[in-house]
């Protein structure tokens, strides 16, 4: 009767110290994909705790995801001319010139919103077709192409705005910059965020399990068990989290709804649909591209018009917030997004780079600005601490690239059943060590055997290790 | 007391992320020989090699190299450089815009505090370039000189750094048989003067020419080491690919005629960049359920000839007509080429054919998007069983269709390619040298593809430098030297001798 309870107790234990090891795994597999939410989290924590948990607060965490939207909106837009090979540097003057565009149609011409926004969309897109008909088909570099741009705008938003600031107080500005979603409160919390919340936690639920069941018809592999649930909880949490925060402060802002909306179509986009597939194509083998019957230049052309039109949004998003248009505006927007992209995984080479990996990048970009502000660190420093985790964001994902999966369970398992001839064989190896160096120190004449021998024992210790290495836990079931 | 091997590699071992490119290999080679390593593409000549000169440095793989007695340990391929191990790859090191004297010394120039001695050069350079037997100005650009002489400029360059064992990856697959000569003769002048050599070579007449032993390597493992006098081609080929091949060409139903299916009508292209005629008055036929192969030398338009049919993506001045099933079309994108029903299969699969990242459903797909698709929105239930459809029929070896297409072997590679056309639905199938750098196993299967191709109505072009490989396969012949089509030949009247005398008029 002890005994059994001793047993059961142990069973216990062992169940835990695997699902612990099936969770690191799952990390160490899949660094490279979780190192930056792993670096977010750190940042989060680093900066909650020395500003006594105000810096996660509902009004300061509403406050950053506010401040993050337009930096979001032009990364989702630079990941996809990342991707394709090219870069945007002109996107910041585009932005803030558009934005400068529509307050002074609506204010000083007297335009309705709409018209405003619709020539402003007009326009960049027309300078997208330009950029791109530039890149594609005359072959000109896409950085001189932007740089270029990039002046041209700036010196457009100072026409624009006659070198003033120039404030709205138009209703839709104010809405778009500072206004929230109806909210429904009681006793302070806003239950229409909870609600949407909840939506969001059991669609994700409900997708997951389709996902697997889908998986399992297809014969594809699907992950174990245990990373599915701790995958979903964690989810839960975060949704539950921001829900709560969101909730307990005004609720979801219309920043936070446009930057949401952008970033699911886009992440739709790129992951469900032919254009999705044809511009990672297009990244990933130009030349393979064309000869598959995609049309390159027309790819192309279409990044720079989505990156034009993200420009609009962003510019818009910013004017809103501010209340005003300024020859201030630009500078740094686009190099904000170019670090965002980078630091959300982006290959310079093309072909890879995630949406969502993007605005990841964009938040922990505005999480550095806004949490070294709020914990009272000198202003100067923040560039600093940016450029350094941009380089290591980025080293990071060069250092991970080939990273082996690895399975800690099935390692443990391997390492059970290969004891004995893992303890031999190094003792072996050791020994071998061991008269190789006397032989050398003698210098002895048939020294090569010696260093036959040693091969041979380092050759067979490393063989078992590698074995107990790729160990699977499926292969002991 | 001097060591019988120079080199002895013992157990290497070496992994990638899902395979085992050197299983526990063993290489010796003895002082002043030439030493060949033969095997299938994929069986890890060029990764043990890259072992040996330490492009994977010591670390990255188990096992040992002992090099003149010596347990050595390359961090890099400046060390081993260092000890007199050189290798020269099939992508020559050179620069191209350097003159031939400047190319022999880069890296190693003979300089006194950092200016460098360019008299001594000079002098130098001559000296090397007499050694290896090659009469060239050294003020030319290594540009101007033909990929031949490029490989002999490369050896001097090797020389200069007081080789002790030359390494040369597949020398000869870019030479042409005069060129190929004059290598394998300099080979032995070298081995006179104490040289020791590893070739690897597919060209079995080479390892009978000059071979004074050979290693064979299969699937990463070592199979066998030989002797000179113990080694004939049969033994070689069955130890290669690890059974008989009686037969390198499959039997097909022969073809019975039928009505044409592609044209080109006085089909000229200008090339801007080069500024002449890459394809001049092209005038072939291709009919339903036919094989055609294009034989010519390298470079001498074959490529580019394909390309001005199937849509000309490289942008030349197209003159004369292309008529698909007898309807003049004006092919001006791949992807009209693609809508009139025919497929490119393209030469090198790494630069223009594959996209290395994705996965092999994914590359399987994307020259018919349409398929797998409605309203733009991606179907992954249909792209996955499609990817799985081909998998098995192609018989393309791998874990899972999520595999990305870089981890797959050459053959592999080559059966996605073939693949992704056939998922286009094609009529008309290009195949621009459909077996190079795949291995004698994958290239049967290849050709066994082809012939169910045919039997089920495709039409086939296949350009293709192998000799054999267009006498096997095909039903009609056109030659093509410098741009011009200079022979047309039926199978039966076709031999070596007058298509290669067509081929360098």
């Amino acid at each position: 009767m002890e005994n059994n309870k001793k047993s059961k107790f142990a069973n216990i234990i062992w169940q835990v110290y695997k699902y612990l090891l099936t969770i690191i795994s799952m990390f160490r597999t899949n660094i490279r994909d979780y190192g930056m939410y792993i670096a977010l989290a750190g940042i989060f924590i680093i900066f909650g705790s020395m500003t006594n948990w105000v810096f996660l607060g509902p009004i300061n965490f509403t406050n950053l995801l506010n401040q993050t939207a337009y930096v979001s909106v032009l990364a989702v837009g630079m990941t996809l001319v990342i991707v394709t090979r090219q870069i945007d540097l002109s996107v910041g003057y585009i932005g803030a010139f558009l934005g400068a565009y529509v307050v002074v149609a609506v204010e000083n011409l007297g335009q309705p919103v709409w018209l405003a926004l619709a020539g402003a969309l007009l326009l960049t897109s027309v300078v997208g077709i330009i950029k791109g008909y530039f890149i594609a088909k005359i072959k000109v570099p896409s950085f001189v192409v932007t740089l270029g741009g990039m002046f041209i705008f700036k010196g457009l938003l100072m026409l624009k705005t006659n070198n003033r600031t120039i404030p709205t107080t138009n209703v839709f500005f104010q809405k778009i910059g500072i206004g929230y979603l109806t909210t429904y409160d009681i006793g302070g919390v806003d239950i229409i965020t909870l609600i949407i919340g909840a939506i969001l936690v059991t669609v994700l639920i409900f997708s997951g399990i389709k996902g697997r069941k889908k998986n399992d018809k297809l014969g594809i592999p699907n992950e174990k068990l245990e990373i599915f649930i701790t995958k979903l909880v964690f989810m839960f949490g975060v949704i539950t989290y921001l829900s709560w925060t969101l909730s307990s402060h005004k609720g979801i802002s219309y920043l936070l709804l446009i930057t949401v909306v952008v970033v699911v179509i886009y992440h739709l986009m790129t992951t469900r649909t032919t254009l999705g597939r044809r511009i990672y194509a297009v990244g990933g083998n130009p030349d393979a591209a064309e000869l598959s019957g995609i049309n390159v230049e027309k790819i192309i052309v279409i990044v720079f018009i989505s990156m034009g039109v993200l420009a609009l949004i962003s510019g818009v998003m910013y004017v809103s917030r501010l209340q005003n248009t300024s020859p201030n505006h630009g500078p740094f927007w686009e190099l904000y997004a170019i670090a965002a992209a980078f630091i959300g995984g982006a290959s310079a080479s093309g072909g890879s780079g995630k949406i969502v990996n993007a605005v990841i990048g964009s938040i922990v970009i505005m999480s550095l600005k806004n949490g070294m502000a709020l914990a009272g660190i000198d202003a100067n420093i923040e560039p600093i601490i940016l450029g350094s985790v941009l380089l290591l964001a980025v080293v990071f994902d060069i250092y991970t690239r080939n990273v082996r999966s690895i399975d800690l369970v099935g390692i443990h398992y391997a390492k059970k059943k290969y004891h004995k001839d893992l303890i031999e064989a190094k003792e072996q190896f050791e020994i071998a060590t061991k008269e190789l160096k006397e032989a050398k120190k003698l210098n002895k004449e048939d020294l090569i055997e010696y260093e036959y021998r040693f091969t041979d024992f380092q050759g067979q210790f490393n063989k078992i290790k590698e074995k107990i290495r790729v160990a699977k836990e499926e292969d002991f079931i | 007391m001097k060591q019988k091997y120079i080199l002895s590699m013992k157990s290497i071992t070496k992994l990638f992320p899902g395979v085992k490119a050197l299983d526990e290999v063993n290489i010796n080679v003895k002082r002043g020989e030439i030493h060949f390593i033969v095997g299938e593409n994929g069986a890890g000549k060029s990764t043990l090699m890259n072992v040996l000169s330490g492009i994977y440095p010591h670390g990255n793989y188990d096992g040992d190299i002992i090099f003149d007695g010596k347990t050595k340990r390359f961090h890099g391929i400046k060390d081993s450089v260092k000890d007199g191990i050189i290798i020269i790859n099939q992508e020559l090191a050179l620069f191209p815009n350097l003159t031939v004297f400047e190319n022999i010394f880069v890296g190693h120039e003979i300089s006194k505090n950092g200016v460098i001695d360019w008299d001594k050069t000079k002098e130098l350079a001559k000296k090397y370039l007499d050694m290896v037997g090659i009469d060239v100005d050294i003020y030319q650009m290594v540009s101007s000189l033909g990929v031949g002489k490029q490989q002999l400029i490369e050896i001097a360059k090797a020389l200069s750094q007081d080789v002790k064992l030359l390494i040369l990856d597949e020398p000869t697959a870019a030479l042409n048989d005069n060129d190929s000569d004059n290598l394998l003769k300099l080979l032995v002048e070298l081995k006179k003067q104490g040289i020791t050599s590893i070739m690897i070579s597919h060209k079995l007449k080479e390892v009978e020419a000059i071979a004074d032993s050979l290693t064979i390597l299969r699937d990463g493992k070592t199979i066998i080491r030989m002797d000179k006098k113990d080694v004939n081609e049969q033994i070689i080929i069955k130890n290669m690919v690890g059974r008989e091949i009686d037969n390198i060409f499959p039997k097909r139903v022969p073809y019975k005629g039928g009505e044409v299916v592609l044209e080109t009508v006085h089909l000229n292209s200008f090339d801007k960049e080069l500024n002449r005629y890459i394809v001049s008055d092209s005038n072939i036929k291709l009919r339903k359920g036919e094989v055609v192969g294009i034989a010519g030398l390298m470079g001498a338009g074959r490529t580019e000839l394909a390309l001005s049919i199937f849509g000309n993506p490289k942008n030349y001045k197209i003159s004369g007509k292309v008529l698909v099933s007898n309807k003049s079309v004006i092919l001006d994108s791949p992807k009209k080429a693609i809508d009139n029903g025919i497929a490119y299969v393209s030469e090198d699969r790494k630069t223009n054919g594959l996209i290395l990242e994705e996965t092999i459903s994914q590359n399987i797909t994307i020259a018919n998007l349409k398929k797998i698709s409605r309203y733009g929105i991606l179907n992954f239930f249909k792209q996955n069983l499609f990817a799985e459809q081909y998998v098995k029929d192609i018989d393309i070896k791998t874990p899972s269709i999520l595999q990305q297409v870089k981890y797959l072997s050459g053959g592999n590679q080559q059966k996605v390619q073939v693949s992704k056309w056939l998922f286009s639905n094609p009529e008309i199938l290009i195949l621009d040298e459909p077996t190079r750098g795949i291995d004698v196993g994958a290239k049967y299967e290849i050709y066994t593809i082809i012939n169910d191709l045919v039997s089920k109505g495709m039409s086939i072009l296949i350009i293709s430098s192998e000799l054999p490989e267009i006498l096997g396969m095909c039903d009609r012949v056109y030659v093509i030297a410098e741009g011009n089509q200079t022979a047309e030949f039926d199978i039966k009247d076709a031999t070596p001798e007058n298509i290669m005398k067509s081929a360098t008029v």
